[in-house]
């Protein structure tokens, strides 16, 4: 009788185990779950006016002109305004990130060391907007200084907005994936006799490109999706491709943001377009680092 | 060119390098506070942003000034930055009350109003009721615009004096409350951070647990690694879409505190998972076998032994979750709105502090207001910061144990 019970008993405990273990699964799959519900709610919005013919797909790409009171919605100048904003971002926010991380990991003193890291986690926690009302109170008069043209909102703002905001998330890349490479590689380099310069930048460096190329990439995602920053220094015209470094730009998360409150219909659904044309953007990003991170775990 | 002279020139780039990036934080820190720590006060904190209008009914009884008229003075308080006196305060028994004529400056807008600069501790306010029979609050610095329906505009203080000693009866009397302030969205932010923690805390926590104590590599391991790491990636804006598809208009939570706190916590799942699966992983393995030796199932394991020792982990998790709800605003634009008021119910709007320092400054162009909401959550910031330093040391020294 009383091994059967205890057998029982045992039978039960598995048994609330083993269902403790699927809750926590299907919490864990909550963020699987999220990531395809986002996915169909913007495609499934975003696609409606292509599919329904509502307005058609070439001229939403290739258009040039947002003007939803006449029904012309093209977003490709928005698609050359990111594409440039962040290229510009990752030309000048990039070498600096890498420096600095070289810096922290290779030459500075532990204590002032700590105090960098401590300097790049503030920076990296202050708000997005902060950043915009940097951008609109310092750098946006001082381009309309140099600026040939009557508003200092320009590509230029944007950039240099960007190109600090992804400070941060570099050089922390950059400085973990510096900090992992084998002592052995500079001792080896050392032994051979080269200086402390070349080994960093002939040894230490190549070592660790693919962290920090993981490093860049999620640089190039923090500034092709930043949407609050850009949009107070960025001027957000109707219509143009940038040309000049001193024109406006309409980013494709600020052509959103701006208008999601008030659309409606046609509108509304073309913005959710919007989001996916930005939403491929960041899955090939994605896809990149996943990429690069399973080649760092693999070697 | 020779190696030396090369490796100084190598070296004095990374040295400039790293200049600029701090000093591109200092000068980010150094012009928010310089802009807007003139504009950070009591009243700054503790008032809502917009004025309201309304009608209080208030006793009509006679209260002597227990205090001599020069020390009333003295207490009258102005908001320096707002307000200028053009008359000397006039104290009237009939509402206990002093009142001064200033010049009151609301933003762009220059008038001249009558204020009430102190207030007896007797006085009628204090049992002021509205229409509906509702206590209503009536502090220093509110305006007083009309008396029983006679308008102030153009009357000398002394003039609305006798005004309201000539009453008999119920004063009805219509007041603004001074707005200017940032309370709502103080407010706002801390439901948001609580309610989107309530959510997304034990999902992230259960579903690290899963992740590290249960789930053997394969495909679905991959899978929620893979779907984590997406959802780290996915900017704000697109979460804010999908938050206004299906919170806001298919679930029909209009833009509301649910919506915005519900987005936010999709927001957080990555952070947190991320951060408890490291703090999980740095428990001894010796724990988990201890602990199974004794006879504890994996279930008492997980929660007697394996969480406690990863407490500080969570803890980081829950910091680095809070500095994420208080910088978000693209998503919250989109899903929780720009109105600046205590939401009343789980349903109904109200845009948390970086909302309202975008909104400041994007529609009211208002750099000075948005660099003075930037202290308050720049301080938050720090705070966090060092606490969560604080947290990541405890787990090391429980490590090294």
């Amino acid at each position: 009788m009383e091994a059967i019970k205890l057998k029982k008993l045992k039978k039960l405990k598995k048994l609330k185990e083993k269902i403790i273990e699927n809750f926590f699964l299907i919490c864990a799959l909550v963020a699987v779950i999220s990531v395809l519900a986002i996915t169909f709610f913007v495609f499934y919005n975003g696609l409606k006016p292509f599919v329904t013919n509502s307005y058609p797909f070439w001229n939403f790409i290739s258009g040039v002109e947002w003007r939803p009171g006449s029904n012309m919605y093209g977003i490709f100048y928005m698609i050359v305004g990111s594409v440039f904003a962040t290229t510009g971002a990752i030309l000048i926010g990039v070498p600096i990130a890498i420096f600095t991380a070289v810096f922290i990991a290779e030459m500075a003193s532990s204590q002032i060391g700590k105090v960098i890291r401590f300097a790049v986690e503030l920076l990296a926690g202050i708000p997005s907007v902060l950043y915009g009302v940097f951008g609109l109170g310092i750098i946006v008069p001082y381009v309309l200084k140099i600026s040939p043209k009557a508003q200092g909102e320009s590509l230029l703002a944007t950039i240099l907005v960007l190109a600090i905001m992804i400070l941060p998330t570099v050089i922390s890349i950059s400085e973990t994936s510096i900090g992992a490479v084998p002592k052995a590689y500079r001792e080896g380099s050392y032994a051979l006799g080269a200086s402390k310069i070349q080994t960093i930048f002939k040894v230490v460096i190549p070592a660790a490109r693919s962290g920090i190329m993981t490093g860049v990439i999620l640089g190039i995602g923090r500034a092709i999706g930043e949407t609050i920053a850009v949009m107070l220094v960025c001027g957000n015209p109707i219509a143009g491709i940038p040309t000049s470094l001193f024109d406006q730009i309409r980013p494709l998360t600020t052509n959103i943001a701006l208008e999601m409150g008030y659309a409606s219909g046609v509108h509304q659904q073309l913005l959710y377009s919007t989001g996916v044309v930005l939403f491929v953007f960041i899955m090939i990003i994605n896809v990149i680092v996943n990429k690069l991170v399973k080649v760092r775990v693999d070697s | 060119m020779g190696r030396k002279a090369k490796d100084i020139l190598v070296k004095s780039i990374i040295y400039l390098a790293t200049g600029i990036t701090l000093s591109v934080l200092l000068f980010i820190i150094g012009f928010i506070f310089v802009k807007g720590i003139g504009a950070i006060n009591w009243n700054f904190i503790s008032r809502d942003y917009n004025e309201k209008v309304f009608y209080a009914f208030v006793e009509n009884s006679s209260v002597p000034l227990t205090i001599e008229p020069k020390v009333m003075e003295n207490k009258t308080t102005y908001d320096k930055k707002y307000e200028t006196p053009l008359e000397a305060p006039v104290y009237v028994e009939n509402i206990g009350a002093a009142i001064t004529k200033v010049q009151y400056k609301y933003y762009s807008t220059d008038r001249e109003q009558f204020i009430f600069s102190y207030i007896e501790k007797n006085s009628p306010f204090q049992n002021a009721v509205q229409s509906n029979g509702a206590p209503v609050d009536i502090g220093t610095d509110y305006i007083l615009q009309s008396v029983n329906g006679t308008d102030l505009t153009g009357l000398s203080t002394n003039d609305v004096k006798t005004l309201i000693n000539d009453q008999t009866g119920q004063l009805k009397l219509k007041v603004i409350s001074p707005g200017g302030g940032i309370k709502s969205n103080i407010i706002t932010t801390l439901y948001m951070i609580l309610l989107s923690l309530a959510v997304a805390l034990p999902i992230g926590i259960f579903g690290a647990i899963y992740l590290t104590e249960y789930a053997k590599a394969g495909k679905v391991v991959n899978t929620i690694r893979f779907a984590t790491e997406c959802l780290a990636g996915i900017p704000s804006i697109v979460f804010g879409l999908f938050g206004m598809a299906f919170f806001v208009v298919a679930l029909n939570f209009q833009i509301s505190l649910l919506s915005g706190s519900l987005t936010v916590a999709i927001i957080l799942l990555p952070v947190i998972i991320r951060s408890t699966e490291e703090a999980l992983k740095t428990v001894p393995m010796a724990f988990r076998q201890g602990s199974l030796a004794l006879g504890a199932t994996k279930l008492q394991t997980i929660f007697k032994v394996i969480l406690p020792c990863a407490v500080p982990g969570i803890a980081t998790a829950v910091l680095l979750s809070v500095g994420r709800v208080i910088g978000e605003s693209a998503a919250l634009l989109l899903t929780a709105g720009t109105v600046a008021q205590i939401p009343g119910t789980l349903l109904s709007p109200g845009s948390t502090l970086t909302v309202q320092a975008y909104y400041v400054a994007k529609e009211e162009g208002n750099i000075e207001l948005a660099c003075a909401i930037g202290i308050v959550i720049i301080v938050i910031v720090i705070i966090l910061n060092i606490l969560s330093r604080i947290a990541s040391d405890k787990l090391d020294v429980f490590n090294k144990k």
